[in-house]
This record gives structure tokens, sequence and C-alpha cells, in this order.
């Protein structure tokens, strides 16, 4: 379109074009250059860039990188630009100066077409339909048919409205719609804020009129963006993450006594052939702590550390491995590195006040049941990408099992949506959020930078443009940019019977409460606002008063048409609300406010009703997609079709999209992506879950970059190894627990951490796994362990997130109960500000979700651990645990702080310099004690105290926060 | 091989490279935030042998001073952030002609670009008095007397424009360069790029406003994907100005010693049973160097330390200038100690005129002129002005259009205008007593020389000795750039 607006806006102005000399013809003197220079790639029905250089209205057109020429401005014509700089054409041969000249002229002189004509561009429906989806169908469209008029088709748009006609072709003047668009009484002005409409620009009006001047001509025939597939270059096809997974045998290696698996002949294979080896295993209390902090999150308690050392059963490893996957700490530990994937939040926006999303939680529960049950991965995801679509919902018996359905597309829900707020309720940010929502399904699921080709072909990989927005284009019958939907009304209010009575019988005392506040604040507002009313009718003619005053005493529906039209009319006077009071008069402002205040925080005490965070189709026909020029939502350039990217659909079914019931009202184009991708052999979904689950054990994926296996990710460090694990996650249902069994269980896994001058040598970034990686806890496992050390840890599972609050310096807090302090992932979680604890050790921004955490050792982390106020109290907290498990006795006392931070006992020497330590310590706190007046008994308090410091001084220790 | 595409040789290229420092970070994905003063990873914290080093992934960055690309003119930059879009034709860019369309609407572009176009309330001509200054002769507004008498520093450029109307994508503009959030912003670039000469003090410093963040919050200074430790850090006006800078309150004299010391026995044992680990190495140094920022920031922000003249030019003993003056002055105080960006934000969006335009304005200039020009002739007294960067601008301008009610005059306000405002730059190597580029009739498009964000951007790192097309960040094996592939033009008229 922006082709057209350009020739229209220029054409305006081609008067003024001084013609000097013969203009070039385009079949004489243009149509040969191009011919002979461009259209082998420009040309044809599937042109480069959907730049078709073959007739003069296909150039005006222009191509994915929008117009191509600005009439009479060769200087700002994209093509002239190319030519020059020698970018195009691409191969050796370039265009003469002569040539070049030629075309110049020809823009310059105002593009001349085959006929001799200047500026013919056709404008139909195609050009107008885009100008009527993003200012007028949210009025006259699919749910709201205003005047009786829809303008979606091109049959209800003849049909016209209660009017009449909107438009006559080739009567611009006597059509409706041109007239009232011109006179700026369409979109109207005073409903395009509320509805999130802007004004047409003058281009846009410019293009409306051209169309119906032209006779409101249909659009053109196959009119879609050409089939992409035949961009594709066999080389493309052909890179290894786009064939399916291959299984081959497992390898025969020397040492056969180190194959625990056949995870550990594939690597052993690779380490052998570079000499090298895997190193000496891990003592049982480092791989005790290792499989914890993996399967669990969380440190093992003393207990759990004794009875490890206690039992003397062979096989004691593996049933570990079994009990923690069997633990409820499992399923939130992993449910957490999926929630990371997804972006999870329980807020709308990025602000610390943007609005809660109320039922986000049941997402965070739903992932969390999944891992608990070990649900195969492609029922998970099908689930989450279209749960809406695998049985009808609407009108059905609400039970628990359809809850979890639709509360798992809440993963297609996770993006930020500032579109709440009605500033941010336009097209671009709307755009943006389905953009945030391809991120995340590009970097979790397909392993793929999608987002590169928002705004232009992939620099790298074979993604089109259009495979964006086709991509894009399967989300439209549920995010229709066209017609939005605030993130509020999506909100499903579907619940259980019980838990809605439970809501409902929590609130009806608050209620009450509300309403009589309310009343009271109005009774009280009453006099101020006459009076105020007063005021300001005493600013208008003498005239108009009376009339004001009896039409503000009149009911809305019994106006007359004269005090519509002066209620419209002197709206900003007669309309006053209680801000416009308060800030009119200190002595109401005075009283309102406390009672304000109080209706604000019984407000804030009221129960939801109980509903899903859920994605639906919203049925129907939805709005056309359009691939956006340069990703920008005002520029659409050609319709799209729903699809995947078409190098991925070469070796497996295609995406297929089918209505997924008889008679469905939804459009099955999310189902369609879910089974597509559950294909067995597809080639990236399995094999970028393995990478997952392995770069979560082993702390590097087999393919370094796991959110990128095109061509500029990191090729597999272990081809075969990936697509064997691959096939066996695949083979085993999908079972991403049998996956976990294989990883830790293999002798790669139950290596020492140490590194030596070898392996450094050979294999610096443990690529190879020469050993295992150490690494730093990451933010939640250091906070839920420092909870767990203290016993401080409330293991409540499930329901809505706990508050955080600020202390008084300015630290952001979990809230605590009776109960201690539940783990982190049962906290609020915003897309910005988290837990200053959990920030302080990167905890990501969701922008919008995280693939690989960072792991940063910077002086924060120091200033949070040493001085936090919440560090302090749960090391006094371990102290007073400490002292009621093992009483008084220093020795014993130094053997749990060991215990529950390192998971070991101490050494000699270690108890030795603890001991002093202690001593030390203690010695200090009587004179504070006794100088702060304590009731409590300064001997036992200094004793706890000092205790307190050592735990402390435990819990900053890089011992406690590494995992060897 | 179809035009465009990269030849295949690329991939094997990369694999087969030496792997240098940058490869390392350009692994590490998104989520690198959160380390809110994470600039203190200096080069004391990593191992001496390269090979321990390369094994490392990202962490291995540091911010110890680099050198630029060429010879620079200006070694720090102060930026005198303008939230909410003050308007340039009651301020800087005079519009006498607009007079005659008062209450008209001369264009309908005019209302295509406002936020709220049903309050359109026709042209609105400034109701200020413009008078000329310095030698230069350049126009100022009777609201900012104070800055006016710094106008020959001063280099004007009044044909700004961002292109979007709502705060959020604009700011995300003037800081990262797109319109979509989740961009590295220049400070971190500059801080990137040249690291800083004070290992005890962060390299970008953010001083917000008490009363309260900008819209977008801590986006308006993230390193989105280059390293965390270039992220602009918060120092709070009162108080420690970080948080859990100092010691628990609570705890004896004697304690903490014993606690530190402790501690560093455990970790030495623990490093010396894991010799190659860099990572424990660099946690180690962490917690010294903490101690040591303890100091170097509560010395940096200590206000006392100033004589009652300089506290009385910044206007601390004035209710109204008290606030932002401090950070003026604390910005001083930082570039002194070689912090390289500093940033100072103001309340919320009080540029953000919608309505009651003169109340707005009044204020908004009251809050800042004094503290401004104050900032400006302290640092050229002491001759920091010449090689420390001053930028003062918000995310867009206004339009001359009225917005509210036409029957009230007095309640007008303006509404966004993103396609033609004024920011100006001294100090720094800029050419004082400069104007640059012109808005048209109206003061809304930007007509002569447009500026766009990308050339802004590129003229303050060039101003730093930096050349934009060569600072890059290597991610997805591309080599990111501040102004990404958009075209962009370093602005040699501003330069001296």
């Amino acid at each position: 379109m922006i082709a057209v607006v350009a020739f229209v806006v220029c054409a305006l102005g081609a008067g003024s074009v001084a013609v000097a000399g013969t203009p070039p013809i385009f079949a004489e003197d243009i149509q040969p250059v191009l011919e002979a220079n461009c259209l082998p790639c420009h040309g044809g029905s599937a042109p480069q860039q959907d730049l078709d250089l073959r007739t003069v209205s296909s150039i005006l057109r222009g191509g994915s990188s929008g117009p191509v020429i600005e009439i009479g401005a060769s200087a700002r014509s994209l093509l002239v630009e190319r030519i020059v700089a020698g970018t195009m054409p691409p191969g050796d041969t370039k265009l003469d100066e002569g040539e070049i000249s030629v075309i110049r002229d020809w823009i310059d002189e105002g593009v001349s077409s085959e006929t001799g004509e200047l500026g013919t561009a056709l404008v139909t429906d195609r050009d107008v339909l885009p100008i009527f989806q993003a200012r007028c169908v949210v009025c006259h469209g699919k749910r709201e048919q205003r005047g009786g008029l829809d303008l979606r088709t091109r049959e209800s748009r003849m049909e016209g409205g209660d009017s009449g006609p909107a438009f006559v072709p080739g009567s611009p003047d006597e059509s409706l719609i041109i007239q009232k668009v011109e006179a700026g009484e369409m979109p109207p002005p005073d409903l395009q804020y509320d509805y999130a409409v802007r004004n047409p620009t003058d281009a846009e009006v410019a293009t409306l009129r051209q169309w119906v001047v032209a006779g409101a001509q249909p659009a053109p025939e196959n009119d879609s963006s050409p089939d992409p597939a035949r961009h594709l270059a066999e080389a493309d096809r052909w890179h290894w993450a786009f064939l399916p997974p291959e299984r081959l045998a497992v390898p025969k290696i020397n040492n056969e006594s180190m194959v625990s698996n056949p995870v550990d002949a594939f690597l052993l294979r690779t380490l052998e052939e570079k000499g090298l080896s895997y190193s000496e295993l891990a003592p049982p209390l480092t791989l005790l702590r290792r499989a914890y902090l993996d399967l669990t999150g969380m440190l093992p308690s003393p207990s759990e550390v004794e009875r490890y050392l206690g039992d003397d059963r062979p096989d004691r490893y593996q049933a570990l491995i079994d009990e923690l996957l069997d633990s409820p700490a499992y399923g939130e530990r992993w449910a957490r590195h999926w929630l990371d994937v997804a972006g999870h939040i329980d807020t709308e926006g990025f602000g610390e006040y943007a609005p809660r999303r109320q039922h986000a939680w049941r997402y965070r529960d739903y992932v969390i049941r999944a891992f608990d049950q070990d649900k195969p991965f492609d029922e998970f995801l099908t689930e989450q990408i279209a749960g809406d679509e695998l049985a009808p919902w609407k009108d059905q018996e609400v039970t628990p099992e359809l809850i979890e359905r639709l509360a798992a597309t809440g993963f297609m829900r996770t993006a930020p949506d500032p579109t709440w707020e009605i500033e941010f309720a336009f097209l671009a940010e709307r755009m943006n959020v389905i953009a945030d929502e391809l991120q995340i399904l590009g970097s979790g699921v397909l392993g793929l930078t999608v987002g590169c080709a928002r705004c232009h072909d992939h620099k790298f990989d074979p993604i089109t443009h259009r495979d964006y927005y086709s991509l894009g284009a399967i989300l439209q019958s549920a995010y229709d940019p066209y017609d939005w939907v605030q993130p509020k009304e999506r909100e499903l209010a579907i619940g259980l019977a019980d838990e809605k009575k439970e809501a409902e019988e929590f609130n009806a005392p608050l209620e009450t409460k509300i309403k009589r506040l309310e009343d009271s604040l109005e009774t009280e507002a009453a006099p101020y606002k006459a009076k105020l009313l007063e005021e300001r009718l005493s600013g208008l003619p003498e005239s108009v008063r009376a009339d004001l005053r009896t039409l503000s005493e009149t009911d809305e529906g019994k106006r007359t048409e004269v005090q519509k039209y002066l209620a419209k009319k002197f709206k900003q006077t007669l309309e006053i609300s209680t801000n416009a009071v308060k800030e009119r008069f200190e002595s109401f402002s005075s009283k309102a406010g406390p009672i304000q205040e109080q209706i604000k925080e019984t407000k804030a005490q009221l129960r939801p009703e109980p509903g899903i965070h859920a994605l639906v189709d919203m049925g129907g026909e939805p709005s056309t997609s359009y691939l956006l020029l340069r990703g920008d939502a005002l520029t659409p350039g050609r319709p799209v079709e729903p699809g995947v990217p078409a190098v991925l659909e070469t070796h497996v079914e295609p995406y297929r999209v089918e209505s997924p019931w008889p008679g469905a009202d939804s459009s099955g184009r999310r189902l369609a992506l879910a089974r597509w991708l559950t294909q067995p052999n597809h080639p990236l979904t399995a094999r970028v879950m393995v990478n997952r689950l392995w770069m979560r054990h082993f702390g590097r994926g087999i393919v370094a970059t796991p959110d990128n296996f095109g061509r500029t990710g990191d090729l597999p460090s272990h081809p075969e190894l990936l697509d064997w694990l691959a096939t066996e996650f695949v083979r085993s249902g999908w079972s991403v627990e049998h996956m976990h069994r294989l990883m830790m269980t293999s002798t790669a896994y139950r290596q020492a951490s140490r590194k030596n001058e070898q392996v450094l040598a050979e294999d610096p970034e443990n690529a190879l796994l020469s050993r295992m990686t150490m690494r730093r806890m990451d933010a939640e496992q250091l906070y839920d362990s420092i909870l767990r050390a203290s016993g401080r840890l409330d293991p409540t599972r499930f329901g809505p997130p706990v508050d955080l609050k600020h202390s008084d310096n300015g630290e952001l807090r979990a809230a605590g109960s009776t109960e201690g302090y539940r783990r982190s992932i049962y906290t609020l979680q915003r897309p910005r500000t988290a837990i200053s604890l959990l920030e302080a050790f990167d905890v990501p921004q969701m922008t919008p979700n995280c693939i690989v955490r960072n792991q940063s050792n910077v002086p924060t982390q120091a200033l949070h651990l040493m001085n936090s106020e919440w560090t302090w109290e749960l090391s006094r907290y371990m102290a007073g645990r400490i002292i009621d498990d093992v009483g008084s006795g220093y020795g014993e006392q130094v053997r749990a702080v060991f215990l529950r931070t390192l998971s070991r006992p101490p050494s000699d020497a270690e108890m030795t310099e603890s001991l002093a330590a202690l001593e030390e310590l203690r010695s200090h706190w009587p004179e504070r004690l006794i100088s702060d007046r304590r009731e409590t008994p300064i001997d036992s308090t200094a004793g706890w105290l000092a205790l307190a410091n050592l735990c402390h001084t435990f819990l900053n220790s890089a011992e406690f926060a590494f995992i060897d | 091989m179809p035009p465009g595409r990269v030849p295949f040789e690329f991939d094997r290229e990369r694999k087969t490279r030496a792997l240098s420092r940058r490869d390392f970070f350009s692994r590490v994905s998104d989520g690198l935030h959160g380390a809110g003063l994470a600039y203190l990873l200096g080069s004391d914290l990593f191992s001496p042998n390269p090979a321990i080093a390369a094994a490392g992934p990202a962490r291995a960055f540091d911010l110890g001073a680099k050198p630029p690309h060429f010879e620079p003119k200006a070694k720090a930059v102060i930026q005198l952030f303008m939230h909410g879009g003050p308007s340039q034709v009651d301020l800087f860019d005079p519009k006498p002609g607009l007079a005659k369309y008062v209450g008209k609407t001369p264009s309908r572009d005019l209302t295509a670009v406002a936020v709220s176009p049903q309050q359109n309330a026709g042209i609105l001509p400034s109701p200020y008095r413009f008078a000329r200054h310095g030698e230069s002769g350049h126009e100022f507004s009777e609201l900012i007397p104070n800055i006016a008498q710094c106008a020959d520093d001063i280099a004007m450029i009044r044909s700004m424009f961002t292109g979007t109307q709502n705060h959020e994508t604009a700011l995300n503009m003037i800081h990262s360069g797109r319109l979509l959030g989740s961009r590295p912003t220049i400070g971190s670039w500059v801080a990137y790029g040249l690291g800083t000469e004070n290992q005890n003090l962060p390299a970008y410093v953010v001083l917000d406003d008490p009363k309260g963040l900008p819209i977008g919050g801590i986006d308006n200074w993230q390193a989105a994907w280059l390293p965390p430790i270039c992220q602009g850090t918060r120092f709070r006006a009162q108080g420690p100005p970080v948080l859990n800078l100092n010691p628990r309150p609570e705890w004896p004299d004697g304690v903490l010693d014993v606690e530190r010391r402790l501690l560093r026995r455990l970790d030495q044992a623990h490093l010396e049973k894991r010799p190659h680990e860099s990572d424990l190495a660099a946690r180690i140094s962490s917690y010294e160097l903490a101690a040591r920022m303890q100091l170097a920031a509560s010395d940096a922000l200590d206000l006392e330390q100033e004589d009652e003249a300089t506290r009385e030019m910044y206007g601390l003993n004035d209710g109204l200038t008290e606030s932002y003056g401090r950070r003026c002055l604390m910005a001083r105080r930082l570039v002194e100690r070689g912090v390289r960006f500093v940033q100072i934000y103001i309340e919320q969006q009080i540029w953000d005129t919608h309505s009651k335009l003169d109340e707005g304005l009044r204020y908004s200039c009251g809050k800042t002129d004094r503290p401004t020009a104050a900032l400006m002739k302290d640092l050229k007294r002491r001759g920091l002005l010449e090689d420390t960067l001053l930028i003062w601008g918000g995310e867009f301008g206004r339009l001359p259009l009225g917005q509210g009610d036409p029957n009230s005059r007095n309640s007008l306000g303006r509404d966004h205008g993103p396609n033609g405002f004024t920011l100006w730059m001294a100090g720094g190597g800029v050419k004082g007593g400069t104007v640059y580029g012109a808005t048209d009739e109206l003061g809304n498009h930007a007509v002569e020389h447009p500026v766009s964000v990308h050339d802004f951007h590129a003229t303050v790192l060039s101003l730093l000795g930096m050349n934009f097309r060569d600072l890059v960040y290597r991610r997805h094996g591309l080599d990111e750039r501040l102004t990404d592939q958009f075209p962009a033009r370093v602005i040699d008229e501003l330069i001296a």
C-alpha cells in the first residue's frame, strides 16, 4: 500500500514537476534494461523480496522493503540507491552510467507508464482493506456493526448500511464514506480514543478516494504473497537442524567399564578421539548435593545427608534419582525452567504498578502438575498451544480437566500485554504482543530466531519475511490485531462451583462495606458538586445557565433533543467527577481521602471470581493477515495465509488446518500448529527439548545456542548423541523423566568437576564433557536453599502468588507468614522488578522469555548476602533451629552448620577454625546486648547470635553458592 | 546462490576462527539484567592465564578503561533527560507565524499524530516572549532565563524527530534507537565501549527522581543483551545510594571483621582445591570490591563536602530546585571521579503538559532551569566542561496545537509532537552558540536538516572518540550496533 501512498502524494504534486526534454518511455527505455539485469530474480510468479519489476504498476507497488521508487525523486528511490551503490544487481555485471541515468530521468520525470501516461497505479480492494481493518472494522466489523455497516468483506461493503450504500463506484463525491472520512467525521473523533483507533492520514484518505474513483475494483487474483518454498535454495533445505533426527547405532568404545548407558558411549567416543577420557567419579556427597540441587532446586537436609551416607545399597544413587523425581520439589524446580521458556509473569505490563493477571498462577500450577505427572511432552505442548481446540469447552460441564486444558493455553498469553491501558492499545502495541508470543514460540519451541524475519527476510536462515507473518497468522483467530480484545476481557470466567461459592461467601461482607463507603462518599460530595457546578456555570453567558441547570437535573433518558445537544456540547462543564471536587475543595478532599483509601483497601481484599488466563479462538472468520513492511503495522504489504516456515515442511508432513471437530466455531489454526510440531520425526521439537534438558543438567547444551539451531547458531558438539536422545525421547512416549534418568545415571554426569592442565588445554569449554562443570547456583536455587537450610521454608504448594513488599530500606522481599516463606516459584512474578536478592543473582527479566540464564559474579551479590535484613533474619532462625536440634555444644553446632549449608561434615581443621571464630563472635555480643537493655538472657542470646553470625558466614561462602 | 544470502562458508569460518572474548559474550543470551551494581568487575578479577580466562564464559568481561577509536573530544556524558516531551515552540523554537492560525488546524497531519485528536483546540501560539542571548544571539524563551545565559555554550538541534507518539516507544527510540524495547541503551553502549576510569564506581550511573521512575522504569537504562555490567546503576538521591551498601546496623563492632576473616579462609581453601576456577576467584574478589565500593560511593554522593556558594548556585536552598539541583551536583561529582555516563531523570514525565500548559511549564522550568545552568557554569569554571558532554532533551516535543476545551483557554495544553523538536548539547567538543536544523512554519515537522535518533547517537559516540560503525557486539552471529542497520550520520556541523 505504501507504494500507492507515495504515488498518490507525488501525483498530487506532479503538476509542479517541470518536464524538460522527452521523458523516457518505459517500454523503450526502461524495460530492456530491467529485463537484462533484474528480471531473472525480480520477475516471474515468485519474485525475490516480493519485488516484481515487470510492469510499471508492479514496480510502483514495491516489494517487502516497501516502495522502491518515489515518483519525481530518484535520489530518494531505493531502486536507484541500490543500483548506484552496486549492491544490485548482485553479480559482476553492473548497470552502466547511461542506463542508470535513464532510470533516474524516468523516475524524476514522473514515471511514464507503458502507454506513456504519467502515474497510473490501480487502487483496488487490496489497498483499502488494510485501511478499513486498521481504522474502521472495530465498529463496523465482526463484533459491532454500527449503522448496520460491516466493512470486512467486499460483499458487505457493497451492501452498505442503514443509510444505504456506503460507496458509489466511480463517484467519490456521492459516496457517503468518502464524504464522512474527508470531513473528518469518520472515524468519529470522540470515539477514536476509546476504541484505540487513530485518524487516517491524508495519504490514506487520498487512497480511499482513488479507490472509489477507480470503480472500487476487487483485489487482483492470486494476490497472496507467492509461495516462499520457491525461494529456497537447495542447500537451505539440507541444514542439519531442518532434517529429521536420525538414530544411529550406539558406538562401540574401548573402555566399556565407563559406559553406564548409551549417552556415555557417544561421549566417550569423541573423548577417545582426542586422547581424553572421563575424570574420576565425584565423591558421594558431592553427587548427592548436585542431584538434589539439579532435580529439586534445593539442598538436601542434614537428615537426608546422613541417610544417604548410611545407605549401603549398591544402587542407592539410582534409588535417589527415583525418589527425587517423585518429590513435589522436582515438579516445582523443573516447572521453573519451563516458565523461563514460556516467560510466565503475574502482571500485565512492565511497571511495578501494572495490573495483576489474577489467574495467571493457574498456568504456573498446570506446568508444575505436568512435571509432577511426567505428562508426555507432545501432549504438554499441544495443550499449551491449543488446549481450547482439543475438544469443545463452551457450555460444558466445568471439570478440573477442562480447567487444566484451558489454563494450559496461558502459555500463549505470557507476553506482557500493555493494551490494558488504552494509550497502549493501538495497533503497534497489539502487534508487539503477537510478536512477543512468536518470539517465545520461536526461541523456546522451534529453537530458531524467527524474530529476525519481522522486518525483512532472515539474513542467515531461510526464514522469509512472509514466513514470519504466516506464523503470526496462525494466532490471528485468537489474537486479531484488527479486532483486539483487551487482556481483561480475555479472562474466562470459568471455575468450579465450589470455588465460586467460596469466593462469593468471602466477598459478600466486603462488598456490603464497599457499597456503604461509596454511598457515604456520594452523600458527602453532593453539596460540593452542586457548588462546583454553580461556579462553572457562572463563567458562561446568562442565557445558557438556566438551561444547563435544568438539564443537570433531568434524567438522561428524559432529555429533549435540545438538551441532548447541550449535554454533548457542555460535557466538560457538566460532568463533575469526585476528583474534580477534591481538587477544588480542600475541605472535601480531607474528608474524601480517608474514605477513598478505605474503599481501595477493602477492594484489594476482594477475592477475584475464579477464572482462567487463557487464549481461545474467537470464532468466526478472522481478519486478513498481512506481511508488514519493515515490521510496521501501518504499512501492510500483501496478505498472507497461516503457515509455518516453508523450509521446515521439506521433510515432514506440511502444516494443514482442519476443523478441530465437526461444526466447530474455532479455526483450528493453532491445533494444526501443535499437531505439526509434535510429529514424531519433526526436525526441531524433540531436539530442542532434549538439548534444553541436557543444558540444565550439564551446564551447556549439545547445541550451545539452545534458542538458535539455525545457521548462525553453534553446531552440535555431539550431533549423533543429540539425535539419539531426540529419537529416544519420542520413543519413550516423550517422557521427560526418562531423559533425566538417562542423563543423570550416565557416568558423564557422575564425574568430579576438577580441572587439570590436560583438559584445560584440550577441552577448555568442557564441550566434550571431560569433567563435570562447576556452576553457581541460580537465583532460585540460592533463595530456596537458604530457606531450606534455615528451616524457614513453607512447603505449601499451588495457588495465587505470594505478594512482594518493600522493606524499610527499599529492598523488595516476599511476604512471609507464621509458616515461613514459600519457594520462589510461588512468589509474584513480574517481568522486571523481582525480589531484590533474586534480581542480584540474575533472575531474568522476561523480554519476553529467557532461554539461557546469565551467571554474573558481581559485588551486588556480596552486598545482598552480607548486608541484607533477610539473610540476617534467616541466619538467626537457622541458629535457633540448630540450638533446638543439637543443644548448646559448640562442636555439634558447627557440625550442624556444615551439614545444613555445605551438605557435609567439617574436617578437623575446619572444625578448629570454626570453633575459634564462634568463640570470638560470642565475645563481641554481650556488650551490645547489655547496652541495648535486652530482656532476654545475655549469655544464651549472645550464644545464639554468635551462632547466627556463623550461619551467616557459611551462607556467604563460595562453597555454599557453587555446585561442584 | 540467490542474491542476499550469505555463502555457506560463513558458518565454517565462524566455527574455526579463534574464539575471541567478544564471542564469549555473544554466547550469553538474553536475560542479562538484574545485576544492579554490576560494574565492579575490574580486571583484577581475572586469572592472568589467558587459557583459563578463555575457559570461562561471558563473565570474563570488565569495565577497565578502553581506548577509543580516535582522539575523543569528550570523556564523559551527563544526560539531562527531560521526560514527557518539552514544548519546543514555548522554549527554544520561536514560531511567531503561529499567530495567524489561532484556533485553526492548517494541516490534517497535525491531528494524525496526536494521541487525543478529539481534543484538538486548533493552533495555540506560544504565550511566552523570546529574546536573543549571548554573542551568538540565539533566541530563548523567558521561561529559562538561566539556561539562556549559557547561550554561547549551547549547540541546539531544532530538527530532532523520534516519529512515534507514545512515551514508551519514544523512550525506547531515544535511548536505544528502536521503537521496540529490549535493546541496549546508549549509556550501556558507552560503558561497553569505553569502560570507566574508576573501578570503584559504576561506568554508567542513573540518578532517578525520588518521586518516581520514568515510564518503562529501569528499561530506560538496560543493557539488554550487552554484558550486564554495562547496565545503568541507580544511585538513590537520599540515604545509602545503593541497596544494602552498609553492614547490619545491629551488629556490634568486630563481628563483621570476624565474619570476613573466616569467609576469606573458607573461600581461599575452597579455591585452592579448585585452582582453575576463575569464577571462584571472581567471587572472592567481588566481596572485597563490595567493601571498597561502600566508601567510594558514599564519598561521591556526600554533598556536605561542597561549599555554601556552590550549594546555593545549584539551588539546594530552595524547595523547588533542591531535588533536581542535588542530582545535578552529584552528577558533577561523579564525572569528576571518572564515571563515564551519568543520566539524570526527572520527576516522572513533568514535561508532559497535556493540559494547563502554563502551570506545567512554569513548574518544570522552575525546577530545572537554575540547576541546569549551574551545572554548566560549575563544570566550566572547573575546566570540566570541555571534555564533559551535556545533553538536554526529551523523547519528543509537542504539537503547536492546543489540547483540551477551546472554551477554556487557560486549561489548554499541548499533545505529543514526535516529528520535530529541540534537543541541545553543551561542552564535550560541541560548537557552542550554534543552531542546527529547523522545523516547518508551524514548528511541527523537522524540515531542514532533520536529525534522526541514529544521527544523534552517532554524533554522541563520535564526540566520545568512537565510530558508530565500529562499536559492535557480536550476537547470534551478527555484529550488533547502537544504530543497528539504520542509516546514520555524524553531524559534523555541531562539532567544534
